[in-house]
């Protein structure tokens, strides 16, 4: 070097740290590939699950409508049936999914979950119509059943029978709501929530559990613990408790601020929802811990968790109503343990279920939980590989 | 859990093992037999790379080898490494101590692990920590100590448990002279109670402190013997000297 001037700034030392940064990410295969693969899954995920407007909603009617006659010649009469125009409509909207049967038995499918709605054409519908428009001052409405506990639902529901009602619009029909489970209308708040404890379980548990678990494989430790008596498994069950610990302060924490600062409303008992939390985070625990085998250090395990979390969030049906989203995708749904979390937590807290209501629910999420222990026995290095 | 000195009997019976690393297909151990006597202090030394700590390793039944078999306190490595486990202790190259956690709290965790209580765990801590120097910072945390203390509690938790094989993988590097000075005589009046210690080091002069040396080449044992027997037959001045000589004069430090 002839030149022994530094210069105060160089393009090419800024070039020299570029190149470093994207060598060291390039290397890193695990990074490179979250870098395009999770940008490219949320894209596709949030597109198919978030795209328009809310579709499908099950919705039972009950058309008892026994139409009304009216003589217009001496021979020849007219008959009207409000109550078939309205169903048509209903059917041809892809708002709604509409099943026909008694309104007592959309009732129950309400309250079992099986319909969002259940509406009702009263028997007397279009004769009250009709004499209403020759000035008779009748009360004609039309009693509707609805569960609050998803709003988009509801939306699409109301917005399909106000289309419904559009030709008959200026005959004052009065929709006659009823709310099932607490029979108010829930708050925005209280209907979120629910899938707000599932999500922040899930990210929160996996990403401090995968954190705590990859940092002892990083610390040069692990070897050292494969010289002592202490087997596998017992690290893993180790682990497991300590984490599962963790995770029930995390259950309490956010319990208490939804109950105690927010006021939400728990329908069913706290006791179950804080047993469901608790069992909802084992499952993220044991799926932590299994994972975790393939996290090689502590960036990677701190990727894993949104890649799982965000994914499930969009299908589990947080965002958007998991009834809108397209056939194939609600299977995939189906494989989302978080799926059964919010159905778990919106089961308890909104519909005041007990657990015999959400027997199914438990029992995925018990075998979820157990399919990730076997797992994490199975693939548990008891030393070093190479 | 110290026996006495039985000259003669082995501690370790390495025999044609063999370690082959999957990734570059790397024969880091090749063919070695090695006899380690109960209660000697044995010394694995070597350059970089010549296959000390994977021979370590091997014995203390973290790693499997490819082939070849390994005894130690007469069971077999690694199908009774569980077993073994409870009778050595182990200090590896890195620290390998919890940063937030404290010394004792550290300490306590390996003591736990070899099935210690905490009366029988009291007295230990409080014989070992004034050896090391470390008796006023029982409750630091480790991450504020320094590398040369943290190897220090590291070797204490390989010693908690009285073990009958002690492992140090260059478990004395950083340790002031004047410190390293006072635990070798520490650690010769362990191996005259029956302690067995095996250590694979860079620093010649605690080389010469051994028993015996085996100098290990690309996964061999080149030469091996007392300090004073090797450097006669090498014709050579020191230990450092034999090593320069036979190592393939590769530099040393790691």
């Amino acid at each position: 070097m002839s030149n022994l001037r530094t210069k105060r700034f160089s393009g090419n030392r800024v070039m020299a740290v570029s190149w470093r940064v994207l060598k060291q990410i390039f290397r890193d295969k695990r990074t490179l590939g979250m870098m395009i693969i999770m940008p490219a899954i949320i894209m596709l995920i949030f597109g198919f699950t978030l795209g328009g407007q809310v579709k499908n909603v099950p919705i039972l009617v009950d058309n008892q409508d026994t139409g009304y006659n009216v003589a217009i010649g001496p021979n020849s009469s007219s008959s009207f049936h409000f109550g078939d125009n309205i169903t048509a409509s209903l059917q041809g909207d892809d708002r709604v999914k509409v099943t026909t049967g008694s309104f007592e038995s959309g009732k129950n499918g309400v309250d079992n979950g099986t319909y969002y709605a259940a509406i009702a054409i009263p028997a007397n519908f279009s004769n009250s119509l009709f004499l209403k428009s020759r000035g008779q001052d009748l009360n004609t409405s039309i009693p509707i059943y609805v569960d609050g506990t998803k709003p988009q639902n509801q939306a699409s529901i109301f917005g399909a029978l106000q289309t419904a009602l559009q030709n008959l619009s200026g005959s004052g029909i009065a929709i006659d709501k009823q709310f099932a489970f607490s029979g108010v209308e829930l708050s925005g708040l209280d209907v979120s929530i629910p899938s707000v404890i599932a999500f922040v379980l899930t990210f929160l548990v996996l990403l401090i559990s995968l954190i705590i678990v990859s940092r002892e494989s990083t610390s040069g430790i692990l070897p050292r613990l494969y010289t002592t008596p202490l087997s596998a498994i017992e690290r893993l069950l180790g682990y497991s408790i300590a984490l599962l610990l963790l995770g029930i302060v995390m259950v309490a924490v956010i319990l208490g601020i939804g109950i105690g600062v927010f006021g939400v409303t728990v329908g069913g008992s706290i006791y179950l929802l804080f047993l469901g939390a608790v069992l909802y985070a084992l499952a993220h625990v044991f799926m932590a811990v299994f994972l975790s085998n393939y996290a090689r250090n502590e960036l990677q395990a701190v990727q894993i968790a949104p890649l799982i979390a965000l994914p499930s969030m969009a299908l589990s049906g947080m965002l958007i109503p998991v009834n809108s989203f397209p056939a194939w995708v609600q299977t995939v749904a189906k494989f989302i343990p978080m799926y059964y979390g919010n159905k778990i937590f919106e089961g308890i807290m909104l519909k005041g279920y007990g657990l015999g209501n959400l027997i199914p629910e438990f029992l995925i999420i018990s075998v979820v939980a157990l399919i990730f222990f076997v797992l994490a026995v199975a693939t548990v290095k008891d030393r070093i590989s190479a | 859990m110290q026996t006495a000195n039985q000259p003669g009997e082995s501690a370790i019976e390495v025999s044609h093992l063999i370690k082959i690393y999957k990734e570059g297909q790397i024969r880091a151990v090749d063919g070695l037999n090695l006899k380690i006597k109960k209660g000697e202090i044995y010394a694995l030394i070597g350059a970089n790379g010549s296959g000390k700590s994977t021979t370590m390793n091997l014995m203390t039944g973290c790693l499997f080898p490819t082939s070849g078999s390994i005894n130690v306190l007469g069971l077999k490595v690694p199908e009774k490494r569980r077993v073994v486990a409870s009778q050595i202790g182990v200090a590896p190259q890195e620290y390998a101590v919890y940063n937030d956690l404290t010394v004792e709290q550290n300490i306590w965790f390996f003591a736990k692990l070899q099935g210690m209580k905490k009366d029988q765990f009291e007295p230990r801590l409080k014989m070992l920590l004034p050896i090391f120097n470390l008796e006023k910072r029982s409750k630091t945390t480790v991450y504020n100590l320094s590398g040369g203390m943290k190897r220090r509690v590291s070797v204490i938790c390989a010693l908690i448990h009285e073990p009958r094989i002690l492992f140090l993988d260059e478990a004395t590097v950083g340790i002031d002279p004047v410190l390293r000075a006072f635990f070798w005589e520490y650690f010769r009046s362990l191996a005259d109670a029956g302690l067995t210690i095996v250590l694979t080091s860079h620093v010649m002069d605690e080389a010469e402190r051994a028993d015996r040396i085996g100098l290990m080449r690309a996964g061999k044992l080149i030469e091996e013997g007392t300090p004073s027997d090797i450097k006669q037959r090498c014709g050579c001045q020191s230990i450092e000297e034999v090593f320069i000589k036979l190592s393939g004069g590769q530099a040393t430090d790691e």
